[in-house]
């Protein structure tokens, strides 16, 4: 008999394509789903319009799919439950699928039924729902499905690791209890940011479905075929599974309010084969937007498609929500990071006894900063509820941590809990045979369930292993019962063969250390494929933290010359072994390995040489620390919670203006350092400053009352014009947490007023800072009008537009103050330091000519582009017809912030905004950085945004008439023609193509202009300008960053869509290329270089009519509030950017 | 020892000293190529190295980054990010 499998063996299968869009197509009215409360339940339908179902199904098995799916996407409790229908699910889902098996049956061939389960609508990942009550909801339509004949069941459009492994348990239990085994499906939906909707890649899919047990993962909805490429050749290269492949028609558009799906069937079908073909893929079909039609074009190339043939190479990972890690790294050992564990760290037992959340939240991703690969994590504590401390931190810790988890308890309750809170893969750590294999199996039970690695230590009925024979025997044991009866991968056992501490000086554990070694080489031996790992640090315990120090690194290192995989460690202590004084390696090698002689013994040689030693090397452990140095690294590491604590101690026996002066500021000046050197990046030196800023606070009522810590003042300013504030604000907050007090009088500040300013408050210096060109220029005016006041004051300048050649030239000869260029915020600083120590006399201005005069022109070209008849640049043809708007005059729309993330270029915001750079680390240390750091951030923050109205995006765009007249554009009343709205006149360049703006609109018929304005909202500039005067620095200036690249974000989004009304969107390019004008036609906003002068904004707001979405012009022409930008669009091919 | 720059655009030709970046050149000379953030990563400025790509300075990891973010052909650059130390002929793509 065929079946689904023997099928799946012998040909590449078809499926259907989109079911929603063809239920859509034959319109469904209010009658149709049996009331206005019912209206869209598409679930529904199959019980009301069940023909419609039938002739779906017929039309698809019509054009050649091997296999339908039920019309059951949301055919459970829970979703039901919206429309008051709970109680329908059971039902739907029998008749869902005996109506498709009836239509399948009357098929020549064998024609299967998949029974389709969706996503539902709520993610149990962010807590919309509990395990039990999602459990349950499956349960019942898993029941309904395989009682009505489903063929297979498909887990698919999956958006939540969480989710597909409640859903995959309640097809598991649902087959078990019916007895009726089917093949199970899952198929994740990767949407175009490269992740699911909760984050996750693909590979952190497959690590935590693959120990579940499934018949085949693949990928439908979100994109079309060829966004999908790369997480293809994931699971090509790594999934033991078929893979499936549905795919949208393309990545779908929204004109005029419809979306429109781009790919026809013509188009769709040779990418999905290529695709096949090229990462041998084994189930094909549609999504959203395909037809039976798509589905036809399909069939013949599947005919000819051999069944797939690959090699699949799986790595034993582990998995948080976000990524997957894998267990044997290279170099080994992988690290796990022991200080989130009650047992092992004073500091998480007190916040967990504080029962501080984010707390134990940062003391993890400190961890993760340290270069962990896992995270150790354990909440046993003595009194307290273990199983909700586990469910309450995991809640918390699961969407804010990207490393995986090893669930470090004995407890089977604690180990459920945090099994179902987590939604990647965990390892449990641990099992063992104290009380002989009961609770071993409870263990491995769940780990079956929920797919979870273990680490079985060496301990039976008899005790802890203490020989490497008994040690080698408990592992076999191990083995046996893991691999050899539960079947679980042999890479996912891992043996911990137990260290006891060498300081105790005990007899018995005198050689300790050599058999835990010589057992790690035989378990590796002959168990092929375990793994291994060790708690290192029990190896010294009792010992000082500088001999623990280097006993660890060296037992580290000799371990895993013998086999071992994984450490628990604390990743902030690796100490490379040549690091090692020759001697102390010696005299702690002589430990391990118990090189005792006569008259000489290791151990007492360890305590003599390490006794009055303090760890030298950086040392997170903090108690270990003396309190200054803790303050010190406090700082450096942008502490702002924990340095409190170490400055209420500090406090105790230190002079508070010393503490200050001596190592707040001294830390912080190493922080200056290293941002110079480039070993440290913005967001980390504004943690730093957070972190001081909180430490000052603290310290500021214990300050003997009339003396000062500051060293000097500073008046800030953005010029005149000019509402950019960013760049003053960062000078403001380094200055400010350095010592100097800082008075930051805003943006838009005429000279006149700052001046006035200066006489109330006597400052060293004055800042001046503004991004525009524009705000150079007033910048020499300003130093104009000190010099005519007769000022001295020193002025120091800094700005995006600015250069040191004209700051040290133009700007100094205007003015006999001294004048001083400050590149950022932290030559802003050094200049301060100087000023008030007297080290700066007036500069002398650099001499007019610098560096452009030895720039010699030998030949320019002939002659410059003639112009046309129209005075308009021949360089520029107009062969093409102009395109026809699909409406003229202007309309307004709304999108939801999310929709913006699909436009933002992550590369600008995190590089640029941000301020990541490689600086002088390596590739692979700035690759964890951003993996670490900028990535998380980004998806921290869209969760955030998701959820917090701050952002209220709203556009208007419309399509106007217009004539080039020379180098203007004549803008005219689409009602009629005959009137002028505006005239808007454009730069030309002198020379060379001579090119003006109004080159890419006909002179000689009416052309097509297309205008934009988008904002993100007052909301959003009112939240930035919060954030900065609560002192949330780094989230100031994250927001900022991000709020501005989503403005350009929806400027794109709409100009793409502008590009798809005007029919020329056939020339966008994929991926990052869009960002660098990959498509047809230029988006000019004024401020740049082709258009310069910021006054055209004023003729754009009107003719869009700003106003109606709160968008208005300052006095300086730029747009308030922040967070908006207008632009011209030209459709001409030939227009690109350029300088006027 | 000086260097000449060639930008094919509009037949320009210039003479620089050495190891000067060829965002100076181009400002000085008014070659027409547009610059916008002026730190490799908006890439307004990507020219082709039609000749000389040897004397051109070695990429940063910024600009490689980008460029290969866009799959850029080799001979690609990012005008702002260029210092030049021989003879070279740009060609401004405009992209």
């Amino acid at each position: 008999m065929t079946t689904l499998d023997t099928l799946l063996r012998d040909k590449v299968l078809l499926l259907d394509g989109g079911m929603g869009t063809q239920i859509f197509a034959r319109t469904p009215t209010v009658e149709d789903y049996g009331g206005p409360a019912l209206e869209g339940c598409v679930d529904l339908l199959t019980e009301r319009r069940p023909q419609w179902i039938r002739e779906i199904h017929e039309s698809y098995l019509n054009a050649g799919a091997d296999a339908v799916e039920t019309n059951t996407f949301g055919a459970n409790p829970l979703v039901l439950g919206e429309f008051g229908l709970a109680d329908k699910a059971y039902g739907l889902n029998v008749q869902a699928a005996s109506l498709a098996k009836e239509v399948a049956r009357s098929f020549d061939r064998p024609r299967f039924v998949i029974g389709s389960v969706g996503p539902g609508t709520k993610l149990i990942t962010l807590g919309h729902v509990g395990y039990a009550e999602l459990l349950a909801s499956y349960r019942v339509q898993m029941d309904g499905l395989l009682d009505g004949g489903a063929d297979a069941i498909l887990i698919e459009t999956c958006q939540d690791l969480g989710q597909i492994k409640v859903a995959v348990r309640a097809a598991r239990e649902a087959m078990a209890a019916k007895q009726r085994k089917v093949p199970l499906w899952v198929q994740a939906t990767v949407e175009t940011t490269g992740t699911l909707l909760v984050g996750s890649d693909i590979a952190a899919v497959l690590t935590s479905v693959e120990p579940l047990g499934i018949d085949v993962l693949g990928l439908n909805c979100a994109t079309g075929p060829d966004e999908m490429h790369q997480h293809l050749q994931t699971l090509c290269e790594a999934s033991p599974f078929p893979i499936s492949c549905l795919p949208n028609a393309g990545l779908p558009e929204n004109v005029a309010g419809q979306v429109v799906y781009p790919l026809d069937p013509a188009a769709f079908a040779p990418k999905v084969l290529h695709a096949a073909s090229e990462f041998g893929l084994a189930i094909l079909g549609g999504c959203c937007g395909t037809t039976p039609d798509h589905i036809r074009a399909l069939a013949p190339g599947v005919e000819k498609l051999n069944p797939p043939e690959r090699t699949p190479k799986l790595e034993r990972s582990a998995a948080s929500l976000y990524q997957s890690v894998a267990l044997k790294q290279e170099p080994a050992p992988l690290i796990v990071g022991e200080r989130t564990n009650a047992n092992g760290s004073k500091k998480f037992r007190d916040l967990l006894a504080a029962e501080d959340w984010d707390g134990m939240i940062a003391l993890a991703k400190e961890q993760q900063k340290e270069g962990a690969h896992l995270l150790d994590l354990c909440v046993a504590y003595v009194g307290r509820d273990e199983v909700r401390d586990a469910g309450e931190l995991l809640g918390r810790l699961v969407s804010q941590i990207t490393l995986p988890l090893v669930i470090d308890s004995t407890e089977v309750p604690v180990i459920e809990k945090a099994l179902q809170r987590s939604p990647g893969r965990c390892v449990v750590n641990s099992i063992n045979f104290e009380d002989g294999e009961g609770k071993a199996r409870k263990i491995l039970d769940l780990c079956r369930t929920y797919g979870a690695a273990v680490v079985g230590l060496t301990i039976d009925e008899r005790g802890m292993a203490k020989t490497r024979e008994e040690k080698l025997a408990v592992a076999k044991r191990l083995h046996a019962l893991v691999v050899g009866e539960y079947g679980m991968d042999a890479g996912d056992l891992i043996i911990d063969p137990l260290t006891f501490t060498l300081g105790s000086g005990d007899e018995t554990f005198r050689g300790s250390a050599v058999e835990t070694l010589e057992a790690l080489r035989l378990i590796k031996a002959e168990l092929p494929g375990v793994m291994t790992m060790l708690g290192v640090s029990n190896v010294s315990f009792g010992l000082n933290p500088a001999a623990r120090h280097v006993l660890n690194a060296l037992m580290l290192y000799h371990g895993v010359k013998h086999g071992l995989d994984m450490a628990i460690f604390n990743a902030s202590k690796v100490l490379p072994v040549a690091k090692i004084d020759p001697e102390e390696r010696r005299m702690v090698e002589d430990l391990i390995f118990d090189r005792r002689s006569e008259g000489y013994d290791p151990l007492k040689a360890v305590l003599a040489r390490f006794s009055d030693r303090k760890a030298t090397l950086a040392d997170d452990h903090r108690a270990d620390l003396p309190v200054l140095e803790r303050l010190h690294h406090g700082i450096l590491d942008g502490e702002k919670q924990a340095i409190l604590a170490d400055v209420d101690e500090a406090l105790k026996d230190h002079d508070p203006l010393k503490l200050i002066n001596e190592v707040l500021l001294g830390a912080m000046k190493v922080v200056g350092e290293r941002f110079g050197s480039g070993e440290m990046q913005l967001p980390f030196v504004l943690e730093s400053a957070e972190a001081m800023k909180a430490a000052i606070k603290r310290i500021e009522p214990h300050l003997p009352r009339e003396s000062t810590y500051q060293k000097g003042r500073i008046l800030l300013a953005t010029v005149k014009g000019d509402v950019h504030d960013i760049g003053k604000n960062l000078v403001d907050i380094i200055l400010s947490n350095n010592g100097f007090e800082v008075k930051n009088l805003g943006i838009k500040q005429p000279i006149e007023s700052i001046l006035k300013e200066l006489e109330a408050w006597p400052a060293d210096a004055i800042g001046l800072s503004g991004l525009l060109v524009k705000s150079t220029v007033i910048m020499k005016e300003n130093l104009h009008f000190l010099e005519e006041q007769a000022q001295r004051v020193p002025v120091i300048l800094g700005g995006a537009a600015l250069t040191r050649d004209y700051v040290e030239g133009d700007c100094r000869r205007s003015y006999s103050g001294a004048v001083l260029y400050a590149e950022d915020a932290f030559e802003g600083l050094r200049h301060m330091q100087a000023l008030v120590a007297g080290d700066v006399s007036v500069p002398a201005p650099a001499p007019a000519a610098s560096a452009a005069g030895d720039i010699r022109i030998l030949k320019r070209g002939s002659a410059s582009v003639p112009l046309t008849e129209h005075g308009q640049s021949s360089w520029v043809r107009h062969d093409a017809p102009s395109p026809e708007p699909p409406f003229w005059g202007v309309r307004e729309i709304a999108d939801a912030p999310v929709d913006l993330f699909e436009h933002l270029d992550e590369f600008a915001l995190v590089r640029n905004r941000w301020g990541f750079s490689q600086g002088s680390q390596g590739a692979e240390a700035f690759a964890a950085v951003l993996r670490n750091k900028a990535e998380p951030q980004l998806a921290r923050w869209k969760e955030r945004l998701a959820a917090d109205p701050v952002f209220q995006p709203k556009a208007r765009y419309g399509y106007f008439p217009v004539r080039a007249e020379g180098d203007a554009l004549r803008v005219l009343d689409p009602g009629d023609r005959s009137k002028t709205l505006a005239v808007l006149g454009f730069p030309r360049q002198g020379s060379g193509r001579r090119l003006c703006i109004a080159d890419f609109f006909r002179a000689d018929a009416t052309d097509v202009l297309a205008l934009q304005l988008v904002t993100l909202g007052q909301a959003a500039a009112d939240h930035a300008a919060r954030l900065y005067r609560e002192d949330g620095y780094a989230d100031y200036f994250a927001f900022h960053g991000l709020a501005t690249e989503l403005t350009e974000a929806y400027a794109e989004r709409v100009h793409a869509r502008i590009r798809r009304e005007l029919g020329i969107h056939h020339r966008d390019l994929p991926g990052r290329a869009l960002f660098a004008q990959g498509y047809q036609g230029s988006r000019y906003s004024y401020g740049y270089p082709a258009c310069p002068d910021l006054e055209g904004n004023g003729p754009i707001l009107d003719l869009l009519r700003g106003a109606e979405i709160g968008v208005h012009l300052s006095d300086s022409h730029q747009m308030d509030p922040e967070y908006s930008t207008s632009a011209l669009v030209a459709w001409h091919p030939q227009a690109r950017y350029f300088s006027a | 020892m000086s260097v000449k720059v060639h930008f094919l655009l509009e037949d320009l030709l210039v003479e620089a000293p050495e190891g000067t970046p060829l965002q100076a050149i181009a400002d000085a000379a008014g070659a027409d190529i547009t610059f916008g953030c002026r730190t490799g990563s908006c890439g307004t400025c990507r020219v082709r190295v039609a000749e000389g790509l040897g004397h051109c300075s070695e990429m940063g990891a910024e600009e490689r980054d980008f460029l290969q973010g866009l799959d850029a052909p080799a001979d690609q650059r990012l005008a702002c990010q260029v210092t030049v130390h021989g003879d070279v002929a740009i060609d401004y793509l405009g992209l």
